[in-house]
């Protein structure tokens, strides 16, 4: 393979270190007006009146909008489901008389200047009626706890439970039985382009709007649909790429539709965006607290195992009833302990309301999982490895999430082995087992089972389209909805194309301006799933355009289409590489007039030569290939300060087969930095008694820097070529940021022997645990 | 009440109408389109508006665009051009430092200025020197060997 494989550079770049011209951020429109909301400054509130009358007289004010001007539609903002689905709670307005969180819209101004707008918002005069509020979900869910919603009974606003095998039997069969709980804390996703938008009204009832968001057709179906109006109402523009998402940018936020009423209102467009405090309290993923419990044999052999999971959803259930699920399937199926049985419930509380983030419920399942997982290889003298290679599935069984389907590549022996090797990990030492006041720790978590798209979950979409458009020089356009994030998903889908097309990575160009109007439909970029599920169907769309650059070929060259192979931007006849043309005159032929004139006069060409060569798909994906994880850290915990470094990192993956390695070896340190993050320093904390976030910028809320990041990061791939995967690719970028939480607390138990269990390990949990505070 | 300001930015001199409490950053982005330094915080956490005033890193949202005037103020706009690029940022190209590109910007000036006082820095003031600027897609090693090899190249 010639551009498979191959660390090409990203297309993007240039554009990026020169300015960077293609966010949203930057969309910019004539005559456009800036918009800013006023919040609650209440966790839990009735609204009794407000007054705009004197916002409005303003000079540059030019509309406010409040709860009485939105349609009262109730909505989850999930992109990925359908508005109305039934699996999950619809419980929100754009904006409500009922304050359910500190920071909650309350009402909204549109501006000629956005400092206009935010001095106005602040004059309107609110009337509240302060309600009880709860802020934490197991008292949430007590008698007489301040309610939130009328359907959530106990403010439990969803309870799935799963349950496989013969639990009791399972347990009975156990030599012995370890429970703990495990606790997570509510981070941010911390993407650096705020959440922003400019949305125009065209003044017949439609909208056009630009944002910086991970799903096209997500908003636009949400957008049409809290406005009531028929989906094709919205065009939502693709800007080239945005800056950063991580699951963030998964749902419609309150700014879009907001900024849609207010252009309908003022005839002129409008743009809004967040400040730093408003994207802290918009999104975050949800703290869940882990009760685990499992039966062990002696040799290591899982017999059973039960997990309880409470998740704080906050004001609204949005993402937290997904969310639960996606935990659960980590948590209970990610091994392959056949008796289990588990029991979620998403919470309501006066708290901001989560969201998607990079690993979807699996970074809290898998600090449960993996950190008892080393408890019992400690109590039982096993090998962390050799339990992990016991409990785990193997290719050819049964899919857990697709039972019709079976796993296919799943290479656990060298995700295991190779990692292990890297580290060094014979030569882990005993825990606690360093003499001086710092301690040094190796320790591994894996994470066995997850997913590349979204096939066997209920009710949520996964199909992906593209259309490829050869131009007469020989290059290749190609137009999807798939989102670029940063991760480098256009990079990659236009090398899949590259190498299916069999032309350089030089002629293939992602089509910069296009919408909803000109783009089949995508599935979001979330869930590991543009490489494969969009890449499939990049592949499928190239390989059709192939098959006619081949038929227009062959009547070129008088040979047969099967004998014709396509490669470095040339077709020759298989055997007789002389008798070749190239594909830029087989697409500038099929482009030509019907009668070509040449030195030599008219000559014309042939109907079936005729016509510009595109290929075109729109696809779901065969299969929900399993990626495997392994982190292997070493850490130094000093014990007089409680301060823990992480000095050396080994991540073995299973992706398949690496399309791009420099850009893998990049979602594998981006993730590290998350995963760390969460493990050691990022916490969202809100005032006791107000609900006001205290963590609203990165003053305070502190993620890693350069410093505090080790230098040493390896990056071991193994490619175990997925059969149905884009040249044998599958999944990576979530499961790198779910290994490192519970690696780095086992290696900080191997340094000292302390456990830790509710992140994040601060130094001063550090010292508590070593007896010192 | 707004006044009109001189900012020599990328060597041009600008006439422009700001309120006393304008940052130099909205000025930049605002007033004289130059996109290149982008806001991530408004609040001096991210780095991701870091400009050179008089040839130091500034975060551009923390400085008050009146109090620029009559200082040299530089923004990746003026480092290079895409068909004639500084070896900064060929070198974040060539090496892979540039994902979502949200910090990129920030993150060039901030390495330019280390290398325009320190010709071969090693791995921790490499770190040191970036500290002030957060990137949340790389972790960072790439952008760390971006710096070496721009270190190599110039």
């Amino acid at each position: 393979m010639s551009v498979i494989g191959q660390s090409v550079t990203r297309p993007d770049a240039l554009d990026k270190v020169t300015g960077g011209k293609g966010y949203p951020v930057n969309f910019d429109l004539p005559g456009m007006l800036h918009a800013k909301m006023l919040r609650s400054p209440y966790p839990h509130a009735k609204i009794r009146s407000i007054d705009t009358s004197a916002v409005e007289k303003l000079p540059g004010v030019k509309a406010v909008l409040t709860h009485a001007d939105v349609p009262d539609r109730k909505f989850t903002p999930v992109y990925f489901v359908p508005t109305d689905t039934k699996s999950m709670p619809q419980d929100m307005l754009i904006m409500s008389d009922h304050v359910r969180f500190a920071g909650q819209p309350v009402a909204a101004v549109a501006a000629t200047t956005a400092d206009i707008a935010d001095q106005a918002a602040e004059l309107i005069e609110v009337e509240y009626e302060e309600l009880p509020a709860v802020f934490d979900p197991e008292e949430a869910m007590q008698p007489g706890a301040p309610k939130l919603h009328d359907y959530s009974e106990n403010n439990i606003a969803v309870a799935p439970v799963m349950e496989f095998g013969d639990i009791e039997q399972g347990f009975a069969e156990a030599d012995q039985i370890f429970e703990g709980t495990y606790t997570t804390q509510r981070v941010h996703t911390c993407y650096l382009e705020p959440r922003v938008c400019v949305a125009e009204y065209d003044g017949t009832g439609g909208y056009t709007i630009n944002s910086s968001q991970q799903h096209l057709f997500g908003l636009r179906e949400k957008l049409a649909d809290v406005l009531e109006i028929p989906h094709s109402k919205v065009t939502v523009i693709k800007p080239p790429y945005i800056g950063g998402g991580f699951g963030g940018k998964l749902d419609i936020g309150f700014i879009e539709p907001i900024a849609a009423l207010l252009s309908k209102k003022t005839g002129k467009p409008v743009r809004m965006e967040q400040s730093r405090y408003e994207d802290m309290i918009t999104t975050t993923r949800n703290p869940i607290k882990v009760y685990l419990k499992t039966g062990v044999k002696k040799d290591g052999t899982m017999t059973a195992r039960y997990g309880h999971s409470i998740l704080d959803t906050g004001a609204h259930a949005t993402h937290g009833a997904e969310v639960i699920n996606v935990h659960g399937f980590a948590l209970l199926a990610s091994y392959g302990c056949m008796n289990a049985k588990w029991e979620g419930k998403t919470v309501h509380t006066n708290n901001m309301i989560g969201g998607g983030y990079r690993g979807y419920g699996a970074p809290q399942a898998m600090f449960a999982v993996e950190s008892q997982n080393d408890e019992i290889c400690e109590a039982l003298g096993l090998d962390s490895i050799e339990f992990r290679r016991k409990n785990t599935r193997r290719s050819g069984q049964p899919h857990p999430l697709v039972p019709m389907l079976k796993i296919d590549s799943y290479a656990m022996d060298e995700v295991l082995d190779q990692g292990a090797e890297a580290i060094g990990w014979a030569n882990r030492k005993e825990a606690n087992s360093d003499a001086g006041t710092v301690k040094r720790g190796r320790g591994m978590a894996l994470f066995p089972f997850w997913v590349s798209g979204c096939v066997g979950f209920p009710d949520i979409y996964e199909h992906s389209g593209a259309i490829v458009k050869l131009n007469g020089d020989g290059t290749a356009d190609v137009a999807t909805a798939a989102m670029d994030i940063g991760s480098g998903q256009t990079t990659a889908l236009l090398q899949i194309a590259a190498e299916e097309l069999g032309v350089p990575m030089e002629a293939m160009r992602m089509v910069q301006n296009s919408d909803t109007t000109t783009v089949p439909f995508d599935a979001p970029t979330h869930a590991s799933r543009v490489t494969y599920s969009a890449g499939l169907a990049i592949q499928a769309a190239s390989n059709s355009a192939k098959q006619r650059v081949k038929e227009v070929a062959g009547i070129m060259l008088e040979a047969n289409p099967e004998d014709l192979d396509v490669a470095d931007g040339i077709v020759s006849v298989k055997g007789s590489p002389d008798k070749s043309v190239s594909v830029a005159d087989v697409a500038s032929r099929a482009d030509s007039p019907f009668i070509q004139v040449g030195p030599e006069g008219p000559a014309p060409t042939t109907l079936e030569e005729k016509g510009t060569i595109i290929g075109m798909s729109s696809q779901a994906p065969p299969s929900n290939p399993s990626p495997i994880a392994a982190g292997f850290v070493d850490v130094a915990v000093d014990t007089d300060t409680g301060e823990v470094t992480v000095e050396r990192v080994v991540y073995s993956h299973d992706l398949g087969k690496v399309i791009n390695p420099n850009a893998a070896e990049g979602q594998v340190e981006g993730g590290f930095q998350q995963g760390m993050g969460m493990a050691l320093m990022e916490h969202i904390q809100f005032d006791p008694d107000s609900g006001t976030c205290l963590t609203g910028d990165f003053l305070d809320y502190k993620i890693p820097t350069a410093v505090e990041m080790p230098a040493d990061i390896e990056s071991v791939f193994i490619e175990s070529n997925e059969p149905t995967g884009p040249f044998g690719a599958k999944s990576m970028s979530e499961a790198c940021c779910v290994v490192p939480a519970p690696a780095i607390a086992n290696a900080i138990y191997n340094a000292t022997g302390a456990r830790i269990k509710d992140l994040p390990i601060t130094p001063e949990k550090v010292l508590a645990a070593l007896g010192k505070l | 009440m707004k006044k009109l300001i001189q900012l020599n930015v990328n060597g041009d001199s600008h006439e422009i109408a700001v309120s006393p409490e304008t940052s130099l950053l909205n000025a930049l982005r605002g007033e004289l389109d130059l996109i290149g330094p982008k806001k991530g915080c408004d609040s001096g956490g991210c780095g991701c508006c870091s400009v050179h005033v008089d040839g130091e890193v500034v975060y551009s949202c923390m400085m008050y665009a009146a109090a620029a005037q009559g200082k040299r103020i530089t923004t990746v706009e003026g480092i290079g051009k895409p068909d004639d690029l500084h070896p900064v940022q060929q070198a974040f190209i060539d090496a892979g430092a540039v994902q979502c590109g949200y910090c990129t910007s920030g993150m060039m000036m901030a390495a330019k200025q280390l290398l325009d006082t320190t010709p071969n820095p090693d791995e921790a003031t490499i770190r040191h020197a970036i500290a002030g600027n957060l990137c949340r897609c790389t972790g960072y090693s790439k952008i760390v060997d971006a710096i070496k090899l721009a270190a190599s190249r110039l």
